[in-house]
């Protein structure tokens, strides 16, 4: 069975759960692990516990000539494992996708695809037990795996980004098949995410970053230290968000949260330093031909900065309470929106 | 490819020219909006490696090919 296989047009639904998931895998609906055939019943609980009725418009994707419904998100929810009450989060997730500044076409057709990361905040996290902490981008927890998964399986069978046809990753990241975090809102040295960019503390919401790739940052620096190794990690002479400047993502875990909630420093003071720590000399992205021509002497002086609009930079919390690490997410693309949804609200039951 | 087809719906004659490599999304996306026989013109792939002689010298060999088919317009 081929992955980019077009569904059949006419096909008889087995009866029995093990050939109905044999019948997901030949229609090419699933993105190479089994799925939860969607009954009927298991679809209408879906949209039930999501306050939608079937026909709601979620997303409209004019560039896929799509209109992505409720029962649509609900399909691919139960599919990928999601239990009903993931709903309202994965409904947003989809929104999110459909922000015109976020550019879906580029982040999920680019050669060099980039993972699609959900960040939830607010209570629904925790009410969820959708993981902020041990092993946050790794397995383990239900929620983290199906919301992430089940929004991978709208661009598959929704707006129908098939790996080899439209979707043209040239690795693809493990990332591709889900990634889901919320941040650990307890654990913070300043406002969480969310309340930063407006919302109440008991809103809920989904924010959508595409990541070219995931950079662990270990030190056991001090704060300026520790922010010098992060600017360093945004600022690799290989990194497909070099010359763009688009603005990335950091994750701090506990011991680099608290390090920086020792230093001080506000967010604003963190990502000015920050910025001022990915500049690379022109003369090294000559050498590395991320610039055309001859190096000269003045290029080992002038430099060129992957972050020129530090308030963009995105600082969240999660990870484990121990390890002196910190999560670095260069963004990806080229221009300072790409692969960067605004903060969508969580609607529905359970979502404040 | 988009580009082009949207160009082509407002009335707008044009040609997308892609590498090669992207011959079969260039197809899905025309396709997808509803025109499926819309012309393109490939060219070899990588593009983005090439220097700036080298992608003048590639719209040179191109430029006949992509007036043609501008002149023969897409199927309607």
């Amino acid at each position: 069975m081929s992955r980019s296989a077009a569904p059949r047009k006419e096909a008889r639904v087995p009866a029995d759960f093990p050939e109905q998931v044999e019948f997901c895998y030949a229609q090419g609906w699933t993105d190479g692990l089994p799925v939860v055939p969607a009954t009927r019943e298991l679809v209408d609980d879906m949209l039930e516990a999501g306050g939608c009725r079937a026909e709601d418009l979620i997303a409209n994707m004019p560039s896929r000539k799509v209109a992505v419904t409720a029962e649509k998100v609900a399909i691919n929810a139960v599919m990928a494992g999601c239990r009903p009450e993931y709903m309202p989060v994965v409904a947003a997730a989809v929104k999110g996708l459909a922000t015109p500044a976020y550019g879906l076409h580029h982040v999920a057709s680019a050669l060099s695809g980039p993972t699609i990361v959900i960040v939830v905040n607010g209570p629904i996290a925790k009410r969820l037990g959708i993981n902020a902490t041990n092993n946050v981008f790794g397995g383990g927890e239900r929620a983290n795996a199906t919301i992430g998964r089940a929004l991978h399986l709208v661009l598959l069978n929704c707006l129908r980004y098939r790996p080899g046809v439209s979707d043209r990753a040239t690795f693809g990241t493990p990332g591709k098949m889900t990634c889901c975090i919320a941040e650990n809102e307890e654990d913070h040295p300043w406002e969480p995410w969310h309340v930063e960019k407006g919302c109440r503390p008991d809103e809920s919401t989904v924010t959508l970053v595409a990541a070219s790739t995931m950079i662990q940052v270990w030190n056991y620096g001090n704060h300026e230290q520790l922010l010098a190794a992060v600017g360093d990690a945004l600022s690799y002479l290989g990194s497909i968000a070099l010359l763009g400047r688009t603005p990335g993502a950091i994750v701090l875990a506990g011991e680099h949260a608290e390090l920086l909630r020792a230093s001080g420093w506000s967010k604003k003071q963190v990502r000015d330093f920050i910025a001022q720590q990915t500049a690379r000399s022109i003369a090294d992205l000559k050498r590395t031909g991320r610039l055309d021509g001859a190096i000269v002497p003045a290029d080992r002086t002038a430099s060129h900065y992957a972050i020129d609009t530090p308030h963009d930079l995105m600082l969240v919390c999660a990870g484990s309470p121990i390890g002196a690490l910190s999560m670095v997410l260069p963004g990806f693309g080229s221009s300072k929106t790409a692969g960067r949804s605004p903060v969508i609200r969580i609607e529905g039951p359970g979502a404040a | 490819m988009l580009d082009a087809v949207i160009l082509e719906k407002a009335g707008i004659p044009a040609i997308p020219v892609i590498t090669d490599a992207f011959g079969s999304t260039g197809r899905e996306m025309a396709d997808l909006w509803g025109v499926p026989g819309f012309r393109f013109v490939m060219m070899p792939h990588p593009l983005a490696s090439l220097n700036p002689e080298t992608v003048e010298r590639r719209a040179d060999e191109l430029v006949d090919k992509v007036l043609q088919l501008l002149q023969e317009g897409q199927p309607s």
